[in-house]
């Protein structure tokens, strides 16, 4: 059910609602508006889905099957439903859902400040200066990659690239490569790279392992199945903990293969502890590779027997595959604790240390906590009238997938309007 | 490479390797002798005056059980240690902390380290009592072995910490510990700190933990709770990962 909210703006707003980002979360958010009536725009750095037009690597594909890619009043209805979609696919998909709700977009349009003005803001792009009642922060939770400090000290010989920036082994430099991170994107670009024929040592930290597809089902079926995806915010016993959990190790591939460590190592990449800083022109890394690959093991233990308890408790063994289970992550007895980056057999390191989202145009203090993050509740930003979407783990385990902007975005759609509507009636409008 | 496996039930209790360190006991005791025994002891803990007690140390207890109502009892209070997460949460000065030792040389390679006080939560803190630490080195290096190695007590530190988090991890989880033993060996070349070959380190080479665990839990749970105390322990972090060290000269 939703409740309408009479579209007519306050006497001092020139838009109700500014949405900064068009890109999935940006255009759920606007289709859910419209559906209330709220007037409001996008702004847009670019085109439609920029961060996935221009901030992808080559080879990359969704983690979450076609199936699973859903927007408001939208889904994959293509030959593949068990496939992942390529970048251009993914870009095509969200332009398709721009068009079809007739999102109102203003490319090309970047947001340069938002401030806090009597009880709403004002936005300000190049062209001009806008005030409103609400302002919905959805441009993205990938938007400037996390490098430890440390990464400064690194011996000037060593070409460094982000994810941001990487496209393909080819414009790293031939030679080593230190590959700095084993979740999703950490695992994928240390085995295209070691594929190109450069020698890849990968620093592993805490990490989540999971196998393509279990029992015939893909693992995010059995994610969806269990209710992993749409647990809240407001259920998980360590929210903090939650929000800080890596991307799973997974990829995405036509024959959907199953990418892990053992995968990797088969191949000849060489694993090692989590980078614990650069000292004296050497990478040194943690001793404790071995505990950081058992808790991921133990863990994916407990996931497979979690959906083997489903399958039976549903009396469906017969409609599945043999439950199995994969052989532990093998490490080697003394991995290297240490690294020469000064000696020439190691040219780049590759930082897949994870992402943060960009607010650094957004002049409201209260907007964040003493270490300058985002401060919100399930999306509601601790400024009133400011909302966030897309985050990790925002309001839903699934809060940063493609599919997760809908309940997100519905949720956060009647917060809005109930405060659009009380700010109405007390202006006695 | 995935293996097949047989039957749910096996792989839930019994998965598999049978040469691992850890054991696997389900056991329900009696819980109304506990509080009997539990009683003195916290008294006796609470009366620093009492030299004769304090010098004792404390047993190891052959027999712990769940509370009356069946919670896990491993005499550790999460209730606490949650309210303190959350204070420091909330007050992130208070979090800051200094540990202190002491350390005075009595001859040879014998000294003497102490601890006493330590600063946290905003202010100066004590220990119930100061506790001093002999450290030698042992006859084979002609001295007198008038205590630990230093090594040794790097191995003790370690072993203490991980130790105290197999107890508050079991005890947030609900898992009962019956005993907890860890055993614990540091390899070492001496040609590193003989200085007789430059490519060999001073320090551990590695260093292996045992645990011999018996508790109300399955195998892998035991597993979980002895990764997550790595997971969070502070002598683990020190040992796995550099730290800067300043050393200077008044």
């Amino acid at each position: 059910m939703t409740v309408r909210v009479a579209t007519s703006r306050t006497a001092r707003d020139d838009v109700p609602v500014v949405i900064v980002g068009a890109g999935h979360s940006g255009l759920a958010m606007s289709a859910m508006l419209a559906e209330r009536g709220v007037e409001h725009v996008l702004f847009e750095r670019g085109e439609v889905a920029n961060a996935w037009r221009t901030e992808r690597w080559d080879s990359l594909r969704l983690l979450t099957p076609n199936w699973q890619n859903t927007l408001p009043g939208y889904r994959y209805d293509g030959a593949d439903p068990d496939g992942y979609m390529t970048v251009p696919e993914v870009v095509d998909f969200i332009a398709a859902y721009a068009e079809r709700i007739a999102a109102p977009v203003r490319t090309r349009t970047s947001v340069k400040s938002v401030k806090p003005e009597d009880a709403g803001f004002r936005v300000t792009t190049a062209a001009e200066s806008i005030r409103c009642s609400a302002v919905v922060l959805a441009n993205g939770a990938c938007a400037i990659p996390s490098v430890p400090a440390f990464g400064s000290s690194l011996p000037a010989s060593i070409v460094q690239v982000t994810p941001r920036e990487y496209r393909n082994p080819g414009m790293l430099p031939d030679g080593g490569v230190l590959v700095v991170g084993a979740s999703a994107t950490g695992l994928q670009l240390a085995d295209e790279i070691h594929r190109s024929g450069r020698s890849v040592t990968l620093a592993v930290g805490e990490h989540v392992r999971m196998p393509r597809v279990y029992r015939g089902a893909d693992v995010y079926r059995w994610l969806d199945v269990l209710g992993l995806l749409d647990q809240r915010f407001d259920e998980v016993d360590d929210l903090v903990r939650a929000r800080r959990v890596p991307s799973p190790q997974l990829i995405g591939t036509p024959e959907r293969a199953t990418l892990d460590l053992n995968a990797l190592t088969a191949n000849g990449v060489v694993l090692v502890g989590r980078l614990a800083t650069i000292r004296d022109g050497k990478a040194l890394f943690s001793g404790g590779l071995r505990n950081n690959c058992a808790m991921a093991d133990l863990k994916l233990g407990r996931l497979l027997d979690a959906i083997d308890g489903w399958i039976a408790a549903h009396g469906r063994d017969n409609e599945f595959d043999e439950p199995v289970r994969f052989e532990r992550t093998r490490v080697d007895a003394a991995p290297a604790l240490s690294l020469d980056l000064t000696g020439g057999s190691i040219r780049s390191v590759v930082w897949a240390t994870g992402y943060r989202p960009d607010y650094h145009w957004l002049d409201v203090p209260a907007a964040f906590d003493q270490k300058g993050r985002l401060q919100h509740d399930g999306g509601v930003v601790a400024a009133p009238g400011l909302y966030a979407l897309g985050l990790t783990f925002l309001r839903r385990r699934k809060s940063s997938f493609i599919h997760g902007a809908t309940d997100d975005a519905r949720d956060l759609a009647d917060h809005l309007c109930g405060r659009l509507g009380a700010s109405r009636r007390k202006s006695g409008r | 490479m995935a293996t097949k496996r047989k039957t749910k039930a096996k792989s839930a209790r019994n998965p598999g390797k049978k040469t691992a360190p850890t054991r696997t006991v389900k056991a329900t005791r009696k819980p109304a002798k506990k509080s009997a025994r539990r009683a003195p002891r916290k008294r006796a803990a609470r009366q620093p005056n009492r030299a004769a007690k304090q010098t004792a140390p404390a047993a190891i207890p052959t027999k712990r059980s769940r509370r009356a109502d069946g919670s896990a009892d491993n005499g550790v209070d999460v209730a606490a240690l949650l309210a303190a997460r959350e204070a420091l949460t909330a007050a992130p000065a208070g979090a800051k902390f200094k540990w202190r030792a002491t350390c005075d040389w009595l001859n040879g390679t014998h000294a003497r380290s102490a601890v006493d006080g330590f600063f946290g939560l905003g202010g100066e803190q004590a220990h119930r009592k100061r506790y001093a630490f002999e450290s030698d080195h042992p006859e084979v290096f002609a001295s007198e072995d008038n205590g630990a190695t230093p090594v040794e007590m790097v191995l003790c530190g370690l072993a203490g910490c991980l130790t105290a988090g197999v107890a508050s991890v079991a005890q947030r989880r609900n898992v009962q510990l019956h005993s907890v033993k860890a055993t614990l060996e540091g390899s070492m070349d001496l040609q590193g700190i003989l200085g007789i070959d430059g490519d060999v380190r001073n320090g551990f080479d590695d260093i292996v933990v045992s645990f011999e665990i018996d508790a109300d839990a399955s195998r892998d749970d035991i597993e979980a709770i002895v990764a997550q105390s790595q997971k969070r322990s502070a002598v683990y972090d020190i040992i796995t990962n550099p730290t800067n060290v300043a050393v200077v000269v008044k």
